[in-house]
């Protein structure tokens, strides 16, 4: 969620009981108001009825057009005597001049004429539509809401954009930053103390993580530098005992085995110390390489390799394809993704290769998505391939050349197929 | 032949000593850049191996020394510092090959092997044994006197043998050596056997008096054919 939206949602969650409450207090006063307006009308008019009635004059007409109208008429003591004090009631009257109910004040009062005789007054006087009072508050309500709320969304946005701007600044930079590549310092040109704070927090924590990348890469460099000569010298004494000690066939057997452990081992190792190699930036020169022929030696070998698998690779390419890059790098990019699709592929079905238009795609049949997100982690191996004698280092070796490069290096699945694409700009 | 092991770690000298007498060398070493700089001085050699990083000096100073003092001598440098850089510095300082570390004895050997034919023949360059002749560089191979083809996996598959006769080659390494790479994920050698077949069929039908034998089935070893 968005700050701004954020804001906006927790003052939309104070403002409306705020607005209902006074809302209803808004309506309860203004009736209030009006009926006591009315009531006392009411009164004047029938203390004006109870004075003629009394004195015997000519009382007013029973209804005065559409306004006022009462009716008099004798009750009986008892009846009389509920209603000596007046009481006031809403009410929906017929008025016959317009042939419709229309909502009146009505007010009930008895009272003794000049002979003692009990009359019962009831007055009534068009009043408001309580219900047309509370729709028109309501809306204008709503708009007075809407409004305020526009408002403020204008305000806030334009305000927190304009204070927030150095923390938006700093989450574009940490968006593109890339451990292990030499950036630019955080941006800090604020005079708000707390972002300052903030820039200054995140400057020391992506100095102390490059200060540990960069020593965990020179670790992972130097270990393989230190074990290369070690790991030679045991593969050659091995070599050395299945030469020349005459072996018999089980302890041949045990030799060869133990080689090819070593030979891993001695391949892992050099990868590792390849990587790191990239990774520090120690690359032979460019050159202006064509991927196109590399691209079709590549999967000629691997067509050979993996016959046995009975995999068909398609390959549709421009006539050529130059880009800027160390040639032996290109091609072990061209392979590790190749190679990629080659074994763990299924036996049978289709590789297709795409090279042109600035980018190298390469498609092959799996049966479910894999984990974009650590595909290209050094050593992260699928569920399906635990068993392997690769390395599980060539999509990260991928990774770090396209790093190195600037190119960019996806994953996508789609359709039962998984796709490597790069990026060659 | 005489050859110079320049190399300050004790196994690694010993294991390399030990390869190059099995092969009939005469063998001296230095384990340091004085003892080193005092055996170039004093003595010629035939081959030179070299270590870079050496106690008390760098591998490329000796280098630099004997190139100035216009020595003919062959120099392989062996080192760990497989960078680019590295490799470039040694071989413009007039090394004859680089063989990085970690590498495997029957390599060294034939690489030393063709550096002192180099060296010797002036350019001329065939590996022979029995009555096949093989020139890597121009890719020829002759079967007594005269030319076979062979595709060109093929022909990678018999130079690594030549260049190891008599040596059990396991197929994984076969592979790997040949095919580079791309076969290291590979578990399946059906791609080897084609070869080896075709191979086989090629000598055969040219007479040739080696034979590639398989040895209880994970590798090979090239030896004379035991016909006579």
């Amino acid at each position: 969620m968005k700050l701004t939206t954020r804001i906006l949602l927790v003052l939309t969650a104070w403002l409306l009981p705020l607005m209902v409450l006074w809302a209803t207090f808004f309506c309860y006063t203004l009736t209030r108001e009006i009926n006591a307006e009315v009531d006392e009308a009411l009164e004047e008019y029938a203390s004006l009825i109870k004075d003629r009635c009394c004195e015997g004059r000519q009382l007013p007409a029973l209804n005065s057009g559409s306004n006022n109208s009462y009716t008099l008429q004798p009750v009986e003591e008892h009846v009389a005597r509920r209603y000596l004090e007046p009481m006031f009631r809403d009410e929906e009257v017929y008025i016959p001049e317009k042939g419709e109910d229309e909502p009146a004040r009505v007010m009930t009062v008895a009272f003794q004429d000049g002979e003692g005789r009990y009359l019962l007054l009831e007055l009534a006087t068009p009043t408001f539509e309580k219900d047309d009072l509370i729709e028109t508050v309501l809306w204008s309500l709503v708009s007075l809401f809407a409004i305020l709320i526009i408002v403020v969304i204008v305000v806030a946005t334009l305000s927190m954009r304009r204070t927030l701007q150095p923390l938006y600044a700093l989450l574009k930079w940490l968006d593109g930053y890339i451990p292990g590549s030499r950036h630019v310092c955080v941006p800090n040109d604020t005079d708000i103390t707390e972002l300052r704070k903030l820039n200054e927090a995140a400057q020391s924590a992506v100095d102390r993580s490059e200060a540990m990348f960069d020593a965990q890469k020179q670790f992972i460099g130097n270990a393989s530098h230190e074990l290369q000569t070690p790991l030679a010298v045991i593969s050659n004494r091995v070599e050395h005992l299945i030469n020349y000690t005459n072996p018999t066939e089980q302890q041949l057997e045990e030799l060869v085995k133990i080689d090819h452990s070593l030979r891993h081992s001695i391949r892992l190792n050099r990868t590792l110390l390849q990587l790191a190699r990239i990774d520090s930036g120690e690359v032979a020169a460019s050159e202006d390489v064509d991927l196109v022929p590399i691209l079709e030696e590549v999967v000629e070998s691997c067509n050979e390799i993996y016959a046995a698998k009975g995999m068909k690779c398609v390959v549709t390419a421009d006539e050529h394809l130059y880009i800027y890059v160390s040639e032996s790098l290109a091609r072990i990019l061209i392979l590790n993704l190749v190679k990629n699709a080659f074994v763990h592929g299924m036996e049978g079905s289709v590789i297709e290769v795409r090279l042109g238009d600035g980018m190298l795609k390469v498609s092959n049949v799996g049966d479910k998505p894999l984990d974009g997100a650590r595909l290209f982690d050094r050593f992260y191996t699928f569920a399906s391939h635990e068993a392997g004698t690769g390395t599980g280092l060539g999509l990260a070796i991928v990774k770090s050349i396209c790093d190195h490069y600037g190119y960019n290096v996806r994953y996508g699945y789609a359709v039962q197929h998984h796709t490597f694409t790069v990026e060659f700009n | 032949m005489k050859i110079l092991i320049i190399e300050d770690e004790p196994s690694l000298r010993e294991l390399i000593e030990r390869a190059l007498v099995n092969e009939g060398y005469v063998v001296e070493s230095a384990a340091d850049y004085i003892a080193a700089e005092t055996k170039v001085a004093g003595y010629n050699y035939d081959c030179i191996l070299l270590d870079i990083m050496l106690p008390g000096g760098s591998g490329l100073d000796i280098l630099k020394r004997l190139r100035d003092m216009s020595r003919r001598e062959n120099v392989i440098i062996i080192s760990a510092r497989d960078s680019v850089d590295d490799r470039v510095a040694g071989l413009e300082l007039g090394a004859d090959d680089y063989l990085p570390k970690p590498f495997h004895m029957s390599e060294l050997v034939a690489r030393v092997r063709s550096v002192l034919r180099r060296g010797k023949t002036g350019g001329q360059l065939t590996i022979d044994m029995g009555n096949i002749s093989l020139d890597p560089a121009s890719r020829i191979v002759t079967i007594a006197g005269s030319r076979v083809e062979l595709l060109k996996k093929e022909f990678d598959v018999l130079l690594y043998f030549m260049q190891r006769p008599n040596h059990l080659v396991d197929k994984v390494v076969l592979a790997e050596a040949v095919w580079g790479d791309y076969a290291d994920e590979s578990d399946n050698f059906h791609f080897v056997y084609a070869q080896i077949k075709n191979l086989r069929r090629k000598l055969d039908e040219a007479g040739a008096d080696i034979m590639i034998r398989s040895v209880y089935g994970f590798g090979y070893k090239l030896t004379l054919s035991d016909k006579e």
